[in-house]
């Protein structure tokens, strides 16, 4: 094999290099003179909170942008790339974070989507498919070419998307989040890959704000803020807290130390819980869980294993099937959410867009939503009281530090991390003694996280019932009193903070009974 | 024996009511596979079957009909795709435009130039040897105009297209993930312009059918409503050109069923209201579609314009 | 805010409103002081063959009659009764017209509603026999039934399968008169002609009209008559098949299909309309009903000169309409 083939067959890119890159968007500076840079052999990583300009610059990379100012170099050959098509000419390939697959096809049919076909007009899936196992065989990703996607794991779909790229010749591969929806098995699995593609050659790219895993995976890091690049540094003199520090912009907490708490009566129970899914099997089978008084209980899982119907069944917008539900003692079995209320629940729903917030009301509405009929927001429950509205909102926005323009605003104009934060303000505001936090900080950035994180410790403190529900097992193992995992509906263990492990918990949330 | 001609009599009804929603009915599913909603199919039928006849009543030639009638359609059609994929207009409101603007305009030149309803002589019936004059078979299959023979060869030609052809590919592939279509290197609007525009063609000629082939005439609202039908009647069919035009089949089987209701009851002796006989055509497709649970083909970009985010 | 695109659909919209608005046509008889100015509303379009185009028809002949004392204006296609009644308000506060016609049955509750609140308007509507106990409304119908008997015993003379299909849309109005004249009619004559009626439910599809001719035809018709516009369908079918005959109705409709229409009843409003002109010029707005009859004149038998009927059908038919005229041929409808 020539020197500068990858075994599919494709050339190498040596080097890729973007030189003072600037991109505008109405308003924002998205991409602020940027400079980057990546080579054959290496996985550089794009590290930044959300908004700091790192899918910009990639997607400008891909051409789904085109950048105002600055030059991109494949070879130090200056090349402009006006779509993805003409990216993957080049032999840039991306992996996005969502993936860019048609559910209804199959592999085969993805990877031929956009491409020539053999006999022209006609569709040549069995070409397709004999090229895929090829390259699974090489690259050791095994997918069967004529299974529907949405047949997949999410983990087997990633392999796809891998797999599309290289088809398609891909020399460098932009992986935007790749890990955010795998179970830590899964990203071992992605490492492993990742890795034999550098020895072959490939040039990576990888963007994260998963801090160990960028030092676990890449060779160099950069660092971006606000659409300026902050920061460029190997790999191996990097530690987390700086990273975290050029990201934000000042010191970071990333470890919490929980006051030991003697835990109260038990606040939350469910018995027997189950209930049905939005896909018509059973969500949750026979969930016995207790929470209480001053600790924090996680749910650990992949996504799609029940966490969603858990928190909806204790917040009363699914009814139950068998089982029972106690609020502090009182039998709440298949409740209204405003019933669940009464009984002292606050709930943080995962999706805060649809379930937590109205989008097209002001940030005032919003913050009312649940007790505008009541005082003090309203006279006898019937008009709102405008003044006292105005005054309780705008103390919630500067104790919950939350970035708007006015109370006025509305609410979908605001950041994900701001928006979170309302929704907490407004639930604690009703001082819960029950709290469902459901994936608290997806899509919220490290220092809304981190003041998110505070503010549960601090509701623990207080002696609130809190149950966890989240995706990232960080978030869990440094919150949680004690994780429970579930897996395809069912509580597949319990593990004690002290005893609690990613290796362990990983390999629960894959399916295995373990005994801590 | 009655019984036996009356069979083939609504066999051979039901073929020919089918033809023209098979027509639109296609267009309009290859529409909605990549994502557009077009209500408008009645307008674009109504034009194209005035530009059929009126180009017929002029010069006799049919064929130059037929052209008209594709031409006006797939013009219609690019209004369409301009106004939902370019201007991004909410799709069921502009295609009630488009509806309104066929309807309307068509009135205004047939009053213009032919002024009262003029037959003319369309599609003749085509005998075959042998086969026309088969019993019974003859009667339903081999006795129609060469329109009814081009709707259901579209079907497979139809099926071929969307499942086995990289243009299939990407036309699924816009209506279901776009975003996905367009990483791949697809231009979303370019497909969606393509297939709104060929949706529009078949609905030309859906028209045409009317009032080249089968009524050989035209008159105000020549369609009363066949459009909005052959649009239910791809969601019926789920998306698929074989059902779709089973569908269509079943549809107008029961119609003209119901045609045959008074002839029955005269044999039988009963009576039957006609009202219900009326209302059976819509009742069975409500409740077949109730029943129809396989819908994985179901477009969820559908009456979703695509632009690109910005995150 | 609205980007550039979206108002690049301000133009479009208004054209496709332009197109949509119901077209509104006038006369081209000069204007002169003292015209007699008359207006009206139709359910369909002006040239139907059918319904719409008779009044049509009758207008023109007493425009061409009256010249320049005459001009009327009209507004077509408006099956949706709330667009009907904007016209019809507008016109009756113009205090322009001397005559508002409401032509179609189904507008009558706004002739109810308007005529109190424009008593010096005179309005006159149909088909229908109700003014309303109000002195500046007329009612006009025609008994269609009549001509559909002269129809009913010519097709009864001439079927030769002895089954007959009519074509009918609603099973209400005229249309149900006409048909049930048409079968009473066939009776007359021999009452073993099976008469096979199909009301298709819809004035409109003319696709599933001219189906429901092919089924009669399927059945052995030999000989069709139907109401209202969509028959134009079925005609179509008639005359394709070759051997089958058609009876018109409401407008003359041999045009559409020369070698087999044999006969058509024509609705000549404007014996009535002419009654009605005058009681308004001699200051009466209303308060009598109007029917169209043979004997009047409203209703003509007009008969096919390219098809040749034999002598003595020709006969019969003649005697059939003189002996309706003078009351010697009586009639029970079902």
């Amino acid at each position: 094999m020539p020197e500068n083939l990858l075994p599919t067959g494709h050339r190498r890119i040596e080097q890729m290099r973007m030189q003072g890159i600037v991109k505008k968007f109405p308003g924002v500076l998205a991409v602020d003179h940027v400079d980057f840079d990546v080579k054959a052999g290496e996985i550089h990583a794009l590290l930044g909170e959300n908004g700091a300009g790192k899918s910009t610059l990639m997607k400008i990379l891909y051409g789904l942008y085109h950048q105002e100012e600055g030059h991109i170099y494949l070879n130090d050959q200056s090349v402009v790339i006006r779509s993805p098509n003409h990216a993957i000419q080049h032999g840039i390939g991306m992996i996005h974070q969502h993936f860019m697959l048609v559910p209804s096809l199959t592999v085969a049919e993805n990877v031929a989507l956009g491409m020539k076909s053999s006999r022209g007009l006609i569709l040549d899936l069995e070409v397709v498919s004999k090229r895929i196992r090829e390259l699974s065989e090489i690259y050791g990703l095994q997918v069967n070419p004529n299974t529907p996607i949405w047949q997949l794991a999410v983990g087997e779909q990633q392999r796809v998307e891998i797999l599309r790229a290289l088809y398609r010749g891909a020399a460098l591969l932009i992986l935007d989040e790749p890990t955010a929806v795998l179970t830590p098995q899964e990203v071992d699995d992605l490492f492993r890959i990742l890795n034999q593609m550098t020895t072959d050659g490939h040039a990576l790219i990888f963007i994260s704000h998963k801090l160990h895993e960028v030092l676990a995976i890449s060779h160099r890091i950069t660092v971006l803020r606000d659409g300026k690049r902050v920061y460029s540094i190997p790999a191996e003199s990097a530690t987390k807290e700086m990273l975290a520090q050029m990201m934000v912009g000042r010191p970071v907490v990333l470890h919490y130390d929980l006051p030991p708490i003697e835990p109260g009566p038990a606040r939350l129970r469910l018995d027997g819980v189950s209930a049905t899914s939005d896909r018509g099997d059973e969500g949750l089978k026979n969930i016995s869980l207790n929470v209480h008084a001053g600790e924090i209980v996680g749910v650990a899982g992949v996504s799609g294993n029940g966490q969603r119907e858990l928190a909806q069944v204790i917040a009363g917008m699914r009814s139950i099937t068998a089982g029972k539900i106690w609020l502090n003692n009182d039998d709440v079995t298949n409740h209204s959410p405003a019933a669940m209320n009464q009984h002292g629940l606050s709930h943080i729903p995962e999706a805060r867009m649809t379930d937590g917030v109205i989008k097209n009301f002001t940030v005032a509405e919003n913050f009312v939503l649940q007790n505008h009929g009541r005082k003090p927001y309203a006279w006898g429950g019937l008009f709102m009281n405008f003044r006292s509205i105005t005054r309780q909102c705008k103390t919630a926005i500067k104790d919950y530090e939350i970035k708007t323009p006015s109370h006025e605003t509305p609410i979908k104009s605001l950041s994900g991390g701001n928006i979170q934060k309302l929704v907490l303000a407004r639930e604690l505001s009703r001082q819960p003694r029950v709290l469902i936090a459901a994936q608290p900080t997806r899509g919220v950035d490290i220092g809304a996280s981190e003041y998110i994180h505070h503010r549960l410790l601090e509701e623990r403190s207080k002696g609130t019932a809190i149950l966890l529900i989240s995706e990232d097992l960080d978030e869990i193992l440094a919150l949680s009193d004690r994780i429970v995992v579930m897996y395809e509906g069912v509580i597949v263990g319990e593990v004690k903070r002290d005893a609690a492990d990613v290796r362990t918990l990983g390999l629960m949330m894959a399916g295995s009974k373990v005994t801590v | 024996m009655i019984t036996d001609i009356l069979k083939a009599s609504v066999a051979a009804s039901a073929i020919r009511l089918a033809t023209p929603y098979i027509f639109a009915s296609l267009g309009e599913t290859f529409g909605q596979r990549s994502g557009v909603l077009n209500l408008g199919v009645d307008g674009i039928m109504l034009m194209g079957a005035f530009a059929a006849y009126y180009a017929v009543f002029e010069t006799g030639n049919l064929f130059l009909g037929l052209l008209a009638a594709l031409i006006v359609g797939m013009l219609m059609g690019l209004a369409m795709a301009f106004i939902s994929v370019t201007l991004q207009a909410e799709q069921g409101i502009s295609g009630i435009g488009l509806y309104l603007f066929g309807l309307g305009l068509s009135e205004l030149l047939f009053q213009k130039t032919v002024v009262t309803p003029t037959p003319i002589d369309g599609f003749p019936r085509i005998n075959l040897p042998i086969l026309t004059d088969l019993p019974v078979l003859g009667e339903i299959f081999f006795h129609h105009n060469l329109l009814v023979y081009v709707a259901f060869a579209l079907v497979p030609i139809s099926a071929f297209v969307l499942n086995r052809t990289t243009f299939g590919l990407q036309i699924r592939a816009v209506g279901q993930n776009p975003e996905a279509a367009d990483a791949m290197g697809i231009s979303v609007a370019r497909v969606r312009y393509m297939t709104v525009t060929l949706g529009g063609g078949f609905a030309g000629l859906a028209g045409a059918s009317l009032s080249i082939a089968l009524l050989n005439i035209f008159q105000s609202n020549l369609t009363s409503g066949q459009g909005f039908i052959a649009v239910a009647l791809v969601y019926f069919g789920a998306w698929r050109p074989y059902w779709v035009m089973g569908g269509a089949l079943l549809f107008s089987t029961v119609n003209a069923l119901q045609l045959q209701v008074k002839t029955i009851e005269n044999a039988l002796g009963i009576n039957v209201p006609s009202e219900f006989a009326v209302m059976a055509p819509y009742v069975v497709t409500i409740i077949t579609l109730i029943f129809a649970s396989k819908r994985v083909e179901q477009p969820t970009a559908l009456t979703k314009p695509f632009e690109r985010g910005e995150s | 805010m609205l980007s550039r695109k979206k108002w690049l659909l301000l133009p479009l919209i208004l054209l496709m409103v332009a197109l949509v608005v119901p077209t509104q046509g006038h006369t081209r008889s000069a204007k002169a002081q003292d015209t007699f100015k008359v207006a009206v509303v139709m359910p369909s379009a002006s040239n139907d063959l059918a319904f719409s185009q008779s009044m049509i028809d009758a207008l023109t002949a007493i425009d061409e009659e009256m010249g320049d004392g005459f001009e009327f204006v009209f507004q077509e296609n408006t099956f949706v009764v709330d667009d009907a009644a904007i016209a019809l308000r507008e016109w009756a506060a113009s205090g322009e017209y001397n005559l508002i016609i409401a032509h179609g049955s189904q507008y009558g509750a706004i002739i109810e509603e308007l005529a109190p609140e424009f008593p010096d308007v005179s309005f006159a509507w149909g088909t229908d026999v109700d003014t309303f106990g109000y002195d500046n409304v007329y009612a006009y119908e025609a008994g269609s039934d009549q001509g559909g008997f002269v129809n009913g015993v010519l097709a009864a003379l001439l079927t030769n399968s002895n089954v007959i299909g009519v074509v009918g849309p609603i099973e209400v109005g005229d249309a149900k008169l006409y048909v049930d004249g048409f079968k009473a009619g066939v009776a007359w004559v021999n009452p073993e002609i099976a008469v096979n009626v199909n009301y298709i439910q819809s004035f409109s599809d003319v696709a599933l009209a001219s189906e429901a001719a092919q089924a009669h035809i399927a059945n052995g018709a030999d000989v069709m008559t139907g109401s209202a516009q969509m028959v134009v369908g079925a005609v179509g079918v008639a005359k394709e098949t070759g051997n089958v005959l058609w009876f018109g109705q409401q407008s003359n409709q041999t045009e559409l299909a020369p070698e087999i229409v044999v006969a058509n009843q024509v609705y000549h409003w404007e014996v009535v309309l002419k009654e009605i002109i005058a009681q308004v010029q001699a200051g009466t707005l209303g308060g009598t009903s109007y029917k169209l009859t043979l004997e009047n004149g409203g209703l003509v038998i007009e008969y096919n000169e390219a098809y040749t009927l034999s002598a003595f059908d020709k006969f019969v038919a003649d005697a059939v309409i003189q002996g309706i005229i003078d009351g010697t041929i009586t009639y029970t409808l079902e």
